[in-house]
């Protein structure tokens, strides 16, 4: 039994093919995972399924879901599919809860509206109950923590009763707890013998998941298995690449040996909204070592990266080498797209910084070079590159200050993890070559082990409220 | 908690300071004004036919126009103080009197021209902001920036000789018949519903095009279920706060249209005050709207609280 089948798939934007013909089926209580990095097109062949491809997109092919047969070239017809046969989790949980309703009531609407279930109250206090969200019903979604919001919003979208569950990405920038959270909502609808399509380059996710994995590059599904057998032992280059790029396989950090003192940190306490988040800490950083943070979001990470930077007020002493200048004391920030004008090339960017510095222009185009950048990107905006190369011209951006300290906070979260490995392969490398000490912020724990001197883990607190 | 008495407490700071600015301004703006005030007077009492060096200086003696700026301002305030508005120069009766009848008149006035224009303004709005940069959309935008520009004397004028004149449908200009205000009320009505159906479209393409607004989508909700869910309680917040901005607009278009159309409320009567140099009554007439504004908006902000919690609790 099948409860949907895709056949040749292709997506095309009038021109190039971005989507090779591509077939695949679902069976009840069997994941099927796309793996692939962004860009590869994934998410388009997920779209494509669903009828929601961006306009200037064409889909093609034959989809039957159900054994009612739609055309994906005339995706209007997919309408009928969403929440009463295709459940699809968003993305963002928290954006995609209507900020005005109350928590339960986006999931009775679903179940009165979608499902015509008769008495919609009783049925939506089972699923907050079995989702441990009981007495949460009440809350509005921006008062709900991230993990909860994920959990409304899974039950929001499978309250129409679909037997089958679409996830794009579901666990991107999560960290590890949230992570286990999805993996864990997936598999409950597995478990009641739905079927599970998800598109992901979280190899955690796709091990957790089991059932079948499709490897797909350049619009092309270069390999396909069970998932087992596809991560344990696979054929394609490219997937032995994606799991190298995992960090538990990276190879072990050769230590840095320590220069002279640069930061000096005596019981630093760093609070939000008068709440002490960090216990008394005292760190110490020389030069050329790296510093990992370690802890669930929320626990104040990136507090205490800018507290050290003088970005916030703190209690305790913090001691920063004098004969340093301020811009000496850098910072990466997470989220790269964020962090450049949305409007402004990138290129009149930098010359803006070389200019306010009277810095060396020519020092540039080697910096560019050494962080694999190609010069026409400067003629772009940010939208134009991809999310690796932007935080690689973020990294320029704060290289070019010649720093003595960098702090990057979760420099790679948002991006994959091939481009992960080589952008934590360039900031280590740089660091040691230039004699800078980094301090890294992340919630993945084998990654700092393999990239970091020491690491500091920073106790879980209760979530803000 | 800062929560409601708070939000009293910084009202009525306002209300205050707008008093004091209100009064302030139209006493400086009367008194730059150049003639002499017992002349202007005493041609609004008796008649232009009637004025004489004499009933000038009589005047004068009466309100003691000679005891300078001060003392004419300071005695405002203090009967302020005692919720006393005065007496108006011209006819001797209380401001309050003549205000309270006037005001009947302009909020009758704007109640239907607000109705107008939130029937036509808003739902337009939300039409073309589903559909962005649709044909709608569009013609909406041309209709809306000529409609806004336009200033409100010719609008009235030419209404006036579309549907009076030519059309015959309407009264002119006059009081008393229920037809009598159609044609004021659209005038103001057309420039209100220009702005806010403006606001209305972009907010509606703001929403239309956020992430819950397509998820509900994705849930399974219909195009109808999803804009009346998920889309309208959206923009009511910050439309309704818009529409409290717009009485600003609202004001200045009813001493315009009032005096156009010769429709006896505040702002027909604030242009008499004025040309006769009726001080109290300009004080008082721009007191009762200032006042109006701050009460207004306040209500609007309880109300958008209402609307949208966040902020409120948080």
């Amino acid at each position: 039994m099948t409860l949907l089948k895709a056949r040749d798939i292709s997506v095309t934007d009038g021109r190039d093919r971005l989507v090779q013909p591509l077939s695949l089926t679902l069976r009840p209580g069997r994941a099927l995972t796309i793996l692939g990095e962004s860009g590869s097109g994934k998410s388009l062949l997920a779209q494509a399924i669903l009828g929601t491809l961006p306009k200037g997109l064409h889909a093609s092919g034959e989809l039957h879901v159900d054994d009612v047969a739609l055309d994906p070239a005339r995706p209007r017809g997919n309408r009928a599919l969403w929440g009463r046969l295709i459940a699809v989790l968003p993305q963002e949980p928290w954006l995609a809860l209507d900020p005005l309703m109350r928590a339960g009531r986006q999931v009775e609407e679903t179940h009165r509206m979608v499902a015509g279930s008769a008495d919609a109250r009783a049925a939506t206090a089972r699923d907050l109950s079995e989702l441990g969200l009981s007495g949460a019903g009440a809350r509005w979604p921006w008062q709900l923590s991230g993990g909860m919001a994920q959990r409304l919003a899974f039950a929001a979208a499978r309250a129409g009763g679909a037997p089958i569950t679409v996830a794009d990405e579901p666990t991107k920038g999560l960290d590890a707890d949230r992570r286990d959270d999805v993996l864990a909502l997936l598999q409950r609808g597995l478990r009641d013998g739905g079927g599970l399509l998800t598109i992901t380059h979280d190899l955690d996710l796709a091990r957790g998941l089991g059932g079948d994995i499709i490897v797909i590059r350049d619009g092309c599904a270069i390999e396909q298995g069970e998932a087992a057998k596809v991560l344990a032992d696979p054929s394609h280059p490219y997937t032995r690449r994606l799991i190298e790029a995992d960090p538990a396989r990276w190879p072990p950090r050769k230590p840095s040996v320590p220069g002279a003192a640069l930061l000096r940190a005596r019981d630093l306490v760093v609070s939000r909204g008068g709440r002490a988040l960090t216990g008394p800490q005292d760190i110490d950083l020389h030069r050329g070592e790296v510093m990992g943070i370690q802890g669930p979001s929320g626990c104040g990470k990136s507090s205490l990266g800018n507290a050290l930077l003088g970005l916030l007020p703190v209690a305790g002493s913090v001691w920063r080498d004098p004969s340093l200048p301020k811009v000496a004391f850098q910072k990466l920030w997470q989220d790269p797209v964020a962090a450049f004008p949305r409007r402004l090339r990138l290129g009149q960017g930098i010359d803006d910084l070389v200019a306010l510095h009277r810095l060396d222009a020519s020092e540039v185009a080697p910096l560019m070079a050494r962080l694999a950048l190609r010069s026409e990107l400067l003629d772009r905006l940010p939208a134009e590159v991809s999310g690796g190369e932007l935080q690689r011209l973020a990294l320029l951006r704060a290289l070019l200050l010649k720093p003595a300290f960098l702090f990057a906070d979760e420099p790679t979260s948002r991006l994959d993890p091939v481009t992960q490995a080589e952008t934590f392969d360039l900031l280590t490398g740089i660091a040691r070559e230039r004699d800078m000490a980094m301090m890294i912020v992340s919630h993945d724990a084998s990654l700092l082990r393999a990239s970091c001197d020491r690491v500091l883990r920073l106790p879980d607190q209760p979530p803000a409220r | 908690m800062r929560g409601l008495t708070g939000i009293l407490a910084f009202r009525l700071a306002q209300a205050a300071g707008v008093a004091l600015v209100v009064g302030v301004m139209s006493f400086l703006m009367i008194q730059a004004m150049p003639g002499d005030a017992a002349y202007r007077i005493a041609a609004a009492r008796y008649g232009y036919d009637m004025v004489s060096s004499q009933a000038a200086d009589a005047v004068r003696a009466e309100l003691n126009l000679d005891a300078g700026a001060l003392a004419q301002f300071g005695g405002w305030i203090a009967d302020l103080l005692r919720f006393d508005l005065g007496r108006s120069v011209v006819s001797g009766e209380p401001v309050a009197h003549e205000i309270a009848h006037q005001l009947g008149a302009t909020l009758h006035l704007s109640v239907v021209a607000l109705l107008i224009a939130l029937l036509i303004g808003p739902p337009l709005g939300v039409l073309a902001g589903l559909r962005a940069g649709g044909l709608l959309d569009r013609v909406l935008l041309v209709a809306a920036a000529g409609l806004r520009a336009m200033p409100q004397f010719l609008l009235g004028l030419v209404l006036i000789v579309a549907l009076a004149v030519e059309a015959g449908l309407l009264p002119s200009a006059g009081h008393g018949r229920a037809a009598h205000v159609v044609l004021p009320a659209l005038t103001l009505a057309l420039g209100l519903a220009a702005g806010s159906a403006r606001i209305a479209r972009d907010l509606m393409a703001g929403i239309a095009a956020s992430q819950h607004y397509a998820f509900a989508r994705m849930k399974g909700l219909s195009d109808g279920q999803v804009l009346r869910h998920h889309g309208l309680r959206n923009i009511a917040a910050p439309l309704l706060t818009y529409l409290g901005l717009q009485f600003v607009f609202l004001a200045e278009g009813v001493v315009v249209v009032e005096t156009i159309f010769g429709w006896p409320g505040i702002g027909h009567a604030l242009i008499h005050a004025v040309f006769h140099r009726d001080v109290p009554m300009v004080q008082g007439t721009a007191l009762v709207m200032g006042l109006g504004f701050v009460v207004l908006n306040a209500l609007i902000d309880l109300a958008a609280g209402r609307i949208d919690p966040r902020g409120v609790t948080a």
